[in-house]
């Protein structure tokens, strides 16, 4: 009967190894019974609500894309533990995408810059607090000789009152220049939706379709709100007629998997086989009127045989895809990032459009959005345009100082737009991360930032799924390092350095929001609310509901030819630089559970590979495994040849995601980056770049190297462990 | 062997709690027990004993002052123990409270104040403790032993000291008892706490 | 002395779990996993890493079949002799499959792993000897072993602080598995009997089931008639101790894999639907 119960110390670790723990004897620590070998801390002053033990739930907004995902997170001793869905976002209800679940290793990650640092004889060196404040206040304070429109930003996606104080950080110091960047975008869906429709960001309901015709469209995934979409399709599935997915891609998307009819199209001509389609509804009955005069004549030239010939997709597939479209109303037809990555992407997606105008959908499954009343707070809406323009002007010696927040573009960036050199050439160069990421090797003073758990912030989604809300970010725990800082804190004292009569008054971020808040008090149920009430009430729901005023859908179809991308003998190939949930454009790869977490299609996990269809790899003589080189005329790069008939003969496929050359443990130096050798072409009409239009060839080297992956059968060797039944047999159990 | 464990573990399930030679001990145990503690015949303390060594802890916290001579019921400072799963050290705050004004003069409250004014906690050394692959939950073993037996709650350190031993008895905190696993599960088997192993392994 | 007890135990064992098991249940969790929903997305998978303290081990252990993911989804195609795969893939979210009548437990010479009295199959790390039959019993393949002291490296500091101190960290030598979120379990139970009441159903879920996001998964318990896992069961005609299911409606798509083998699982998954009308 001694104290000696640790036979087993093998379980050694909750954690927290021996340091101090918080108030209780549930605390992680190494496996001791001896009495007084470990501390334990009570709290100074307790909060009501906080029980040791009892694991407390806060709202916030999840910050690992765009979508705005309301999150709770589970707090317990002072540790956050767990993000879950925010059961009232009309966003995601509830739910989370992989990438959410892995918010907390962006917070707890070992690699986090922890001070900020300064460049010192050509290397980047840790520097205090005091030193940075002064190296800004020396460039961009009240005493900096700043010329007019000499100060760029340079962001990602970014949205609510961050986006309020960048803008008027660059009006005090006399510039305008904010770029966005963000490679997974849907900017080009977005013009046209804005031609077409007069409304950026129509509203779309999966789950009132009979019919989704998705083109590379991976609306699960990587597309505008994933999270969102899932739920949606999970309704549409669900309903009593259960709807069907057509996708038409040249490489399987997650969403592709979940396919009721795949579509494997030679790259870039899915907007042929859209007017194709167009050119059969109106021969098989579909009313033409709400189209220009000549569309007949402008569409007749798309017969099926030459759309056929062209896309490589079979007559017989075309005709069965008309025929849904024409028998299952409403549908969706959705255009996806390989659609809008081209020189004509705007003119694909525009014949992608045209079909949902001419279904009908208008009004059915895409409806208006509303048009959010503060217009500051909108999200600026990151995309590829802004990288290439970048790059232009700082090439061009247009800048004496960037600001590099949310984004890395030395990464994201192809070679070809050199815009590493230009970003080089600009004197002063400041990047706010929380990683030693790329862009930040490259930078004269590196802030490090908060983490999203740690610090405030307000969002506003491009993408307003249901009500119009601004989403609120608060901290859910103290910070873990000392000499970090809020993103908003950092841009108030900047702010103050230049205008210190508006900003000098405000502490920090938080005194700003809760300042700023007093105006956001709305009308009605919320108008008797005093602003402290109201302040907390906010926190509690994790949003804002904002009336916003509909938009009105006035229907403005065009239809302008498009042709097949040109062969080229030399390079046979398109490359598609395809994203994914997880590791998505290369932002999440030092996050090990997302690095451990196969990709959905190709169940590889931890490295990059090259898709590329049997048929065209046995004319190489390419087998499974083989390293092979893939070269465009911006460059090459080398992956392990994955041999898979999810892409398309003429396309090969390289994951976005790795080839980082910094990063941190888990990414730097794993495997290779396909943006790095797309060539800089650019849609004409939108000027985004064709991210999917490269041509590139292929050539064996002499090593073979195992992919890894989950599981090493691709079929079920008649196990049927996945039973697959038609949809009549469900009619029949009446969609049981 | 493996035989027994086998059909030890599964019958404890099928044929409830208690089993038939252990519930006669078990019903001796609290006949004589009764006399002693005043428990009545529904429950049966934990025996065994441990030889805990002296902890040294910053601030010598007499217990038997606060518990026997200023009659301070065990869950006014712990007061987590029938909320969680955890009893908790009270937060400073709590000690301030009364120790503002009470028993100023004294050094061990005059160090305390000291880590007041620093607004730090003091490090207390942990004494009880189970192992990490253990669930316990005070919240339950309070609920079933206290609240759900309408035991006087003023008389709640008795039933603490099933685990803790007399605490009132002492300044410091020290280990009496085994709290190992043979103890635990000895009794739960007496009282009809749950012999599933997942109940407390987690 | 394995060998015996299995040789002993093993009939005995069968006949009462085709009677119906021969515990007292208090619960049986079970789960419906939807695979006409389930997108393939990992959501599911992540939420278990985030919630059960699962290790990352890398590469190069991965590569050795050694990866920790009590939940895994795996993809199958349908037909190899396409040129493309027209109907999309098959998603297969794989994790232990609670069995009424587990093969891994009667192999186990330490009686690690046991059947609790709410239908699951308990680990018990602190009895694991880490002799692995149970993994290699395991018609589902998902044990998994800790060959190595993934606490070491895993969780460099400061990610030790997301562990989640509901459930250990296990060590080197001991087997693990899917505990259908066993600590949530336990709380919702104490707080149920701290309040004096059943536990309900809905207000507890695991990790996976939460984070679904087409809700592919609905977890609770069997022998709750109300719950909505065990109308489910139910619409299906799905029922539990049988290695063949007698429905009446045989086209309802309620199947439970590997039944046949008799292990009794307490997962059903409803039958992909592919649309070959589109």
């Amino acid at each position: 009967m001694s104290g000696k119960l640790n036979r087993r110390d093998f379980l050694k670790a909750l954690g927290l190894g021996g340091t101090a723990t918080l108030a209780g004897c549930d605390m992680p620590t190494t496996v001791t019974l001896e009495e007084g070998k470990e501390d334990v801390v009570s709290y100074l002053l307790p909060e009501e609500y906080v029980i040791p033990g009892v694991g407390v739930t806060y709202a916030s907004t999840c910050t690992q894309c765009n979508a705005g995902c309301g999150v709770h997170g589970r707090v317990r001793e002072g540790r956050v533990l767990k993000v879950e869905g925010h059961p009232d976002s009309p966003i995601n209800a509830g739910k989370t995408c992989q990438m959410g679940q892995a918010l907390v290793q962006a917070h707890y990650n070992p690699d986090r810059i922890k001070s900020p640092m300064v460049r010192e004889g050509g290397s980047l060196v840790p520097a205090t607090w005091e030193k940075a404040q002064a190296l800004l206040d020396e460039k961009l304070g009240s005493k900096a000789n700043l010329a007019a429109g000499r100060v760029a930003w340079l962001t990602g996606t970014v949205s609510g009152h961050q986006r309020a104080l960048i803008t008027n950080h660059l009006e005090s110091v006399g510039s305008n220049h904010h770029f966005a960047v963000e490679v997974v975008n849907t900017n080009v869906w977005s013009a046209v939706s804005r031609d077409m429709l007069d409304d950026p960001q129509p509203q779309i309901s999966l789950d009132k379709a009979k019919l989704i015709l998705s083109f590379g469209a991976d609306f699960m995934g990587t597309w505008q709100s994933p999270v969102h979409f899932a739920g949606q399709f999970s309704r549409m599935r669900t309903a009593a007629d259960r709807g069907a997915l057509i996708q038409v891609e040249s490489k399987m998307s997650m969403t592709g998997g979940s396919a009721d009819l795949w579509v494997a199209i030679r790259p870039g001509t899915e907007g042929i086989l859209a007017l194709g389609l167009a050119n059969y509804l109106i021969a098989n009955g579909v009313s033409s009127a709400s189209l220009p005069g000549d569309a007949r004549d402008k569409l007749a030239a798309y017969d099926m045989q030459k759309v056929s010939n062209a896309t490589g997709v079979s007559t017989a597939t075309i005709e069965r895809i008309g025929k849904a479209l024409k028998n299952r109303a409403p549908s969706v037809v959705l255009a996806g990032a390989a659609v809008e990555g081209q020189v004509n992407g705007y003119e694909a997606v525009s014949a992608i459009m045209l079909l949902n105008v001419m279904l009908g959908n208008i009004g059915q499954t895409i409806l208006p959005s509303g048009k959010f009343p503060l217009q500051q707070l909108e999200a600026k809406v990151g995309g590829t345009r802004d990288l290439a323009a970048f790059a232009q002007a700082a090439a061009q010696k247009q800048f004496d100082v960037v600001l590099v927040h949310g984004a890395n573009p030395v990464f994201t960036a192809p070679a070809s737009l050199k815009l590493d050199e230009a970003l080089a050439s600009v004197p002063f160069k400041v990047v706010m991360t929380q990683f030693p990421d790329e862009t930040a090797m490259m930078a004269d003073l590196v802030l490090p930032v908060s983490s999203t758990l740690e610090d405030w912030g307000t969002h506003v989604a491009a993408y307003q799924a249901g009500a119009s809300n601004i989403s609120i970010q608060q901290p859910l725990m103290e910070p873990l390092y000392d000499q970090t800082r809020g993103f908003g804190d950092i841009v108030i004292s900047m702010l103050a350095m230049r205008n210190a009569a508006q900003y000098g008054s405000f502490k920090d971020y938080y005194g700003y929001l809760r300042n700023v808040f007093a105006n956001l008090k709305g009308a009605g149920a919320t108008a008797s609310l005093s602003p402290d009430e109201f302040w907390n009430n906010s926190l509690q729901a994790g949003m804002i509901k904002i009336d916003s005023t509909p938009r009105k859908h006035t229907v403005k179809a065009s239809i302008a030819a498009i042709d097949a991308p040109a062969a080229d003998a030399n390079f046979p190939l398109t490359l598609i630089p395809s994203a994914r949930m997880g590791l998505f454009d290369g932002r999440h790869a030092n996050l090990p559970w997302l690095q451990e977490s196969p990709d959905q299609i190709a169940k590889v996990v931890w490295g990059s590979w090259a898709e590329i269809h049997p048929s065209t790899a046995s004319k190489m003589g390419i087998t499974h495994g083989d390293v092979i080189r893939i070269e465009s005329e911006a460059g090459g790069i080398e992956a392990r040849a994955y041999l898979t008939n999810t892409v398309h003969a003429d396309a090969i496929a390289v994951p976005l995601g790795q080839g980082h050359t910094e990063y941190g443990r888990y990414a730097k130096g794993r495997g290779v980056n396909p943006l790095k050798i797309v060539k800089a072409a650019v849609d004409a009409k939108t000027g985004e770049l064709a991210l999917f239009a490269t041509r590139v060839k292929v050539s064996k080297t002499n090593k073979n190297e195992i992919i890894l992956r989950l599981g090493h059968s691709d079929t079920q060797h008649g196990r049927r462990l996945v039973r697959t039944v038609s949809v009549d047999a469900l009619k029949r159990t009446k969609g049981a | 062997m493996v035989q027994w464990i086998r059909t030890r573990m599964f019958r404890k399930y099928a044929h409830g709690a208690f089993h038939p030679v252990s519930l006669g001990v078990a019903l001796i145990l609290a006949w004589s027990m009764m006399t002693s503690t005043g428990f009545a015949a529904d429950v049966q303390p934990p025996g065994g004993v441990h030889k805990g060594v002296d902890v040294e802890q910053p601030i010598e916290f007499p217990h038997n002052i606060h518990v026997e001579v200023n009659k301070i019921n065990c869950m006014y400072c712990h007061t987590y123990a029938r909320r969680s799963k955890v009893a908790g050290i009270p937060p400073t705050s709590k000690c301030m409270g009364c120790h503002k004004i009470i028993a100023t003069d004294k050094p061990r409250i005059q160090k305390l104040t000291e880590y007041w004014q620093k607004g730090e906690s003091p490090k207390w050394k942990k004494v009880h403790d189970v192992p990490d692959f253990v669930h316990f939950t005070h919240e339950r073993h309070l609920k079933k032993f206290v609240f759900d037996r309408d035991y006087p709650v003023e008389d709640v350190k008795e039933v603490c000291a099933f685990c803790h031993g007399q605490i009132k008895e002492m300044t410091v905190a020290k280990k009496v008892k085994p709290l190992n696993m043979g103890w635990c599960a000895g009794c739960h088997e007496k009282n009809g706490g749950p012999g599933d192993c997942w109940k407390c392994h987690k | 002395m394995s060998l015996k007890n299995v040789m002993e135990n093993w009939s005995a064992y069968r006949k009462d779990a085709e009677a119906g098991g021969h515990h007292t249940y208090e619960h049986r969790w079970a789960m419906s996993i939807n695979l006409d929903l389930c997108i393939g997305c990992n959501a599911c998978s992540t939420a278990c890493y985030a919630e059960n303290n699962l290790a990352v081990v890398g590469p190069e252990r991965f590569a050795k079949g050694q990866a920790m993911h009590w939940m895994r989804i795996e993809r199958y195609w349908d037909v190899e002799d396409k040129e493309y795969p027209d109907q999309g893939a098959s998603f297969l979210p794989m994790m232990c499959q609670q069995c009424g009548a587990a093969t891994c437990e009667p192999v186990c010479p330490v009686a690690a792993t046991y059947h609790t009295p709410d239908g699951l199959n308990a680990q018990v790390y602190n009895r694991c000897i880490g002799s692995r039959y149970c993994s290699n019993n395991c018609p589902f393949r998902v044990r998994y072993f800790n060959f190595y002291s993934y606490y070491e490296s895993a969780w460099p500091e400061p990610m030790h602080l997301q562990l989640n101190p509901d459930l250990s960290v296990r060590d080197k030598g001991v087997m693990e598995k899917c505990t259908f979120c066993v600590q949530r379990i336990r709380v919702a139970k104490d707080k149920a009997k701290i309040e004096n009441r059943k536990v309900k159903d809905g207000e507890f879920t695991t990790a996976c089931a939460q984070a679904c996001p087409t809700s592919a998964i609905v977890f609770g318990d069997t022998m709750d008639p109300e719950s909505k896992v065990s109308m489910l069961w139910k619409q299906h005609q799905v029922t539990r101790a049988v290695y063949k299911q007698h429905k009446e409606d045989p086209e309802l798509r309620g199947y439970r894999i590997f039944e046949e083998l008799n292990v009794d699982p307490s997962v059903m998954y409803l039958e992909r639907v592919r649309d070959t009308t589109v």
